[in-house]
């Protein structure tokens, strides 16, 4: 009988416990809505009303920036339309995205082909990633292709287009998206929405294709590349053997693509040779990978 | 069954009921469509998809996974980074403050640079196409392929990694 004593009054301690939490919790609730009103509305306003950051950017946003800048990216290099080569990149991709710090985002992570001889890599936010044909042509090996796609993920995990979008930018377009709470917008709140976010592609466009990130952004998507390749079982010995391509052209591509937006390759081969030094175990090349690479890179003119 | 029997066992169901009610983690899908997977790999088999702001609640976790049941009771296994944890939990069991919740998140999903946004950014510059944007987010490696492709390239658990 003691037994049953103790259960239940574990019982109704819970119980009451239970309710308190509740009642305190709604009560709270309704203070809040109290602030502006009891409808969903207001409740919205008050949550845009404190966003501030890019951190606070939410994946739709960064879905609906992102393909804004792919198409931006995309009316200023060809597509290298190429099915079987576009189907083989997409699952390299999808390899080292799925073992990357955020696998799962908005709509996914796709890649493509551009057909430029320029040896280079952007990634736009929302998973939007391009490899120029220059750059495959490169490789030599589908470690070295699997750890360039990992850097390019690496950016858009990190979120370094959205970093590039200027605080200012931020700040008034959440003013904006704050003093409504419908979904639909006024024609005047679009248009100024609109302007803002025709300059935060900017932003994002001059960094990904004039300037390149930060220094200090190169390196976390090389460091964040080099994990999640050799997390999928890649050998991360080939982001090494790229820059060391890098480092061996530089003189000759100097101030395009690739050269123009990306630190010294030296100074990177040297921070990631120190990395993969402490990567135990080192996955190795797999002859079985370079086989379907080159496979994949035959029809490649 | 005795009558202490029926209390006991009485007295317990409530107790579990009530701890699962307290432990109950709300989360809400943040990503435009999520796979709920039989099992906690990302090539497994999916049992549904999810649309943004549907609601879920935590079973258990396992490394990055979520064992999940949707609002219509379906179990499976969804990766932490498509969730997004509820901002109000407990609240959430009053049926008006759940829509009230609910209604917030996809608000919240649907606001700020949407389709919208972009419908105006297009009529303003009409030599941006879109078109291969589109196509790009066409391009789809399903989860068997992707099994297929890290198991013949030895890649993951099939070879060189965890």
């Amino acid at each position: 009988m003691n037994t049953l004593k103790a259960v239940w009054i574990l019982v109704m301690a819970g119980l009451i416990f239970f309710s308190v939490s509740c009642a305190t919790l709604e009560k709270g609730l309704d203070a809040v809505s109290a602030v502006g009103s009891s409808d969903v509305e207001d409740a919205v306003k008050i949550t845009q009303a404190v966003r501030k950051s890019f951190a606070e950017i939410t994946e739709g946003e960064e879905y609906y920036i992102g393909r804004a800048v792919a198409a931006l990216v995309l009316s200023r290099y060809p597509v290298y339309n190429n099915t079987s080569l576009t189907t083989y990149i997409n699952k390299v991709g999808q390899a080292v995205a799925i073992h990357s710090d955020r696998p799962e985002i908005y709509a996914g992570y796709h890649f493509l082909v551009l057909d430029t001889d320029e040896v280079n890599a952007l990634s736009a936010p929302g998973g939007f990633i391009f490899i120029t044909k220059g750059l495959l042509k490169r490789c030599r090996n589908e470690e070295m292709l699997a750890n360039i796609l990992s850097h390019e993920v690496g950016h858009v995990a990190a979120k370094h287009g959205l970093q590039s979008i200027k605080k200012s930018r931020l700040v008034d377009a959440f003013k904006v998206m704050g003093e409504t709470a419908a979904r639909r917008y006024a024609p005047e709140e679009v248009a100024e929405l609109t302007n803002l976010f025709e300059q935060a592609l900017g932003d994002i466009v001059e960094k990904l294709i004039e300037r390149g990130y930060d220094r200090k952004y190169e390196y976390e998507a090389d460091k964040l590349g080099v994990k999640g390749a050799a997390t999928t079982g890649y050998d991360p010995k080939g982001m090494a053997a790229f820059l060391q391509t890098m480092v061996d052209d530089s003189a000759g591509q100097e101030g395009k693509g690739w050269f123009k937006t990306h630190p010294s390759a030296k100074d990177r081969l040297g921070k990631v040779t120190k990395q993969i030094s402490s990567i135990k175990p080192l996955p190795s090349e797999q002859k079985v990978r370079t086989g379907r690479f080159q496979q994949a890179m035959k029809s490649v003119k | 069954m005795s009558k202490t029997l029926r209390i006991r066992t009485l007295a317990l169901a409530i107790l579990t009921i009530l701890v699962t009610f307290l432990i109950a983690e709300n989360l809400f899908v943040k990503v435009q469509s999520a796979r709920l997977r039989k099992e906690p790999k990302f090539y497994a088999a999916t049992i549904v998809f999810l649309k943004a702001g549907e609601s879920v609640s935590k079973i258990s976790s396992q490394g990055g996974w979520l064992l999940v049941k949707t609002a219509s009771g379906i179990k499976g296994w969804l990766h932490s980074s498509a969730v997004q944890r509820k901002k109000v939990d407990l609240v959430t069991m009053d049926k008006s403050l759940k829509a009230k919740a609910s209604a917030d998140e996809v608000a919240l999903a649907s606001k700020g640079f949407n389709e919208q946004v972009e419908k105006e950014y297009k009529a303003r510059n009409k030599d941006i196409s879109f078109a291969w944007v589109d196509k790009m987010l066409a391009i789809n490696v399903t989860p068997e392929q992707l099994r297929k492709f890290l198991q013949a390239g030895k890649l993951a658990e099939f070879g060189g990694g965890p």
